[in-house]
């Protein structure tokens, strides 16, 4: 795996190299725009750092230009600015995510694993958690390597846990989910399908909490 | 300098801004001049009318003295002029004067034949406008009875002259009058471009004032000298820079505090990272380590607010426009955010609202910044297994946000205070840097809300409220 670091910021940079080579990635770091526009054209990467206020030639640009060659390589953004509109000019120049300066550490990290995964073969379609696994695409479950038996309503509900956990989420979200399957979902039916997954989960320590007035949230394992 | 190119630059791009003194005079000359016109016209008439009937009355006189030298001799009709008079008849000033008798039987007697004779021949004295000689002219004709009571008829005697001569006299009286109209109409549009001069001195006396101050000099304009009608200007700009150097004189203080905040961590960082530098064993500098981060999360969060801070300053919200918005919607969303925080500190984080939309004038950055800080301090002044409950309902017109917390709470005397900048409670342990509830309180004002602090549930704990007009 191919990481490239745009950060002129040379403390920054440092500890963005070494946690990425930590784990195990292979990191090449350059500190203005057109060092980094220049590496792009030559070489490929499966994921792109990139801050905004690049010297010589800004973030934006060097955004703007990558997509113009159709280049499909994963972005996170990086931003010191945090006006909404920045953002929101990051990702329609085709950013994948941002991050707004100063992060957490292991944020970043975990956002660079799901970048990275999302880029290869357009995704991985096992969802993971703790022991808890989830094909998506087979529509299977396991816990612990065996597998579980799950309805295809429940799958769904868990599906959404899975991709949004450690965050909550709201019924509406969950009816989404499920409004393909049936005609009308009443929020009784998702706290029925909760109580089950809770029962054929417990045993395994993942945890399903009720946020009162918000929603349920997977907690992290 | 940014702002100065600011003031500036308006002036340069709009057109030349109409003055006062052109906008007078606008205003002034040409109703004046319409008036002259008018004016004009009708002296005109008058002169004419009355040069007319001075004229007739001259040629009258004349027709009468050649009427009263009529002799009849043998029935035969004898005009005798003496010659001084008949002279003075045809060596008349501009034009020579014309003149006929005719005989009751209307045959020539003497003077120019081919002046035309009137038309009514029973009339004493009648006027007529005719041409002679490709000139237009005056007759007057007056008839003379030959011998008074005889019944022998009367002598036609007609005397003319060109109109020209009464025309030129007309206009020479029209002249006259008008001359001095345009001289008083000249003379007011001059006092009015010099009237407005000497009138707007208090006011380029009050521009130098100004622009000679220094930009920190915010002290009041001299009233003293300015006419009456200059006084509110001066009095509303006072206002201002009262105003401007009351705003001025708390963000120093602000700049001040915050410089004054950040020197704290930043001092923390740099000792424990030299302490570091020095140490060998492991374990020690893991420690030092882990101080180091406190620091830092420290000084990120409270550059974090610093930033909200200026964010919701009056200056920045041009940049955050107002519009509706479902505060319950907003708050809802920005309270699911903050669950994973809450649970971090075994904290029970709910929400209560309807389900319907609590509409309310607003921009949801700055509520979601607001929520965010009241949120903050609930979970970081909450001991672990506390419970934090955000509230949206609405009450007739307003639209009420409360977050309440079964924690310390905050003691009677201090809940004013706490709404400054950098206060903190004494006695607590937490890490707040006192800017939370400063947040909390300009962003409400920014919504017209506000901002109560009371006791929580049974009273314990807090419970902080703002109070939204609702909208629609």
């Amino acid at each position: 795996m191919r990481v490239l670091i745009a950060e002129d910021d040379p403390v920054l940079a440092d500890g963005l190299t070494r946690s990425l080579r930590g784990a195990e990635y292979a990191v090449d770091c350059v500190a203005s725009g057109d060092q980094a526009d220049h590496i792009l054209i030559s070489q490929n990467y499966d994921l792109v750092i990139l801050d905004l206020g690049l010297p010589k030639l800004d973030g934006y640009e060097v955004l703007k230009r990558l997509r113009r060659r159709g280049a499909k390589v994963p972005v996170l953004v990086l931003t010191a600015r945090d006006a909404l509109d920045d953002r929101v000019r990051g990702l329609d120049l085709g950013a994948d995510d941002y991050l707004t300066k100063p992060f957490d550490l292991p944020e970043l990290e975990a956002r660079a694993r799901a970048l990275i995964r999302r880029g290869q073969a357009g995704g991985s379609s096992i969802l993971e958690h703790g022991p808890l696994a989830l094909d998506v695409s087979g529509r299977r479950a396991t816990l612990n390597g065996s597998p579980l038996d799950l309805s295809a309503r429940e799958l769904g509900v868990l599906e959404v846990l899975m991709m949004r956990s450690g965050r909550v989420v709201n019924k509406d979200q969950l009816a989404g989910q499920l409004y393909g399957w049936e005609e009308e979902v009443g929020p009784n039916a998702i706290e029925v399908y909760i109580h089950r997954l809770r029962r054929k989960l417990e045993s395994a320590g993942v945890t399903i909490r009720t946020i009162r007035g918000l929603g349920y949230l997977l907690e992290r394992p | 300098m940014a702002w100065a190119t600011c003031l500036n630059g308006p002036e340069n791009l709009s057109p030349k801004p109409a003055t006062l003194r052109r906008q007078l005079l606008l205003w002034l000359l040409p109703p004046l001049l319409v008036l002259w016109a008018i004016s004009a016209h009708i002296d005109y008439d008058i002169a004419k009318r009355f040069v007319n009937l001075a004229y007739d009355r001259a040629l009258l006189d004349a027709a009468l003295d050649i009427g009263r030298q009529i002799r009849v001799v043998n029935d035969r009709i004898y005009v005798d002029l003496p010659r001084a008079a008949l002279d003075m008849l045809q060596t008349a000033e501009h034009d020579r004067i014309y003149y006929r008798v005719t005989s009751p039987q209307g045959e020539y007697v003497s003077g120019d034949p081919d002046l035309p004779l009137p038309e009514s021949d029973t009339e004493r004295v009648s006027y007529a406008d005719e041409d002679y000689l490709g000139k237009p002219i005056r007759i007057v004709a007056v008839r003379v009875p030959v011998q008074p009571g005889s019944g022998k008829g009367a002598v036609t005697v007609q005397v003319a002259e060109p109109v020209t001569v009464r025309t030129g006299s007309a206009r020479e009286v029209l002249l006259r009058m008008t001359w001095p109209q345009a001289i008083l109409i000249y003379l007011s549009a001059v006092a009015v471009w010099y009237g407005v001069r000497r009138g707007l001195a208090p006011l380029a006396r009050l521009r130098r004032e100004i622009q000679g101050r220094s930009d920190r000099d915010l002290s009041p304009l001299p009233k003293a000298q300015a006419p009456e009608e200059v006084q509110p200007l001066i009095h509303a700009m006072n206002e201002l820079l009262q105003r401007l150097s009351l705003v001025l004189s708390a963000q120093q203080r602000f700049v001040a505090d915050a410089a004054h905040q950040l020197r704290t961590p930043v001092a923390g960082i740099k000792t424990q990272t030299e302490l570091a530098l020095r140490l060998t064993d492991p374990a020690q500098q893991q420690q030092v380590l882990h101080q180091l981060h406190t620091a830092t999360s420290r000084l990120s969060r409270l550059i974090h607010q610093l930033l909200a801070l200026a964010r919701t300053e009056p200056g920045a919200q041009a940049a955050h426009a107002m519009r509706p918005t479902d505060l319950g919607r907003e708050m809802r969303e920005a309270a699911s955010e903050w669950v994973p925080k809450a649970l971090q500190g075994n904290i029970d984080l709910g929400f209560e609202g309807p389900d319907e939309p609590l509409m309310v004038r607003g921009n949801a950055i700055l509520l979601r910044e607001m929520l965010g800080n009241l949120l903050d301090n609930a979970i970081r002044y909450s001991p672990p297994g506390g419970r934090v409950t955000v509230q949206v309902t609405r009450k007739g017109t307003e639209v009420m946000l409360q977050v309440e917390d079964n924690g310390a709470g905050i003691p009677q005397d201090e809940r004013e205070r706490v709404f400054e900048r950098f206060y903190r409670l004494l006695g607590t342990d937490a890490d707040g840097c006192g800017l939370g509830l400063a947040i909390v309180r300009e962003v409400a004002q920014a919504h017209g809300a506000d901002v109560s602090l009371d006791s929580g549930a049974g009273g314990r704990g807090t419970a902080v409220r703002v109070r939204f007009p609702a909208a629609g």
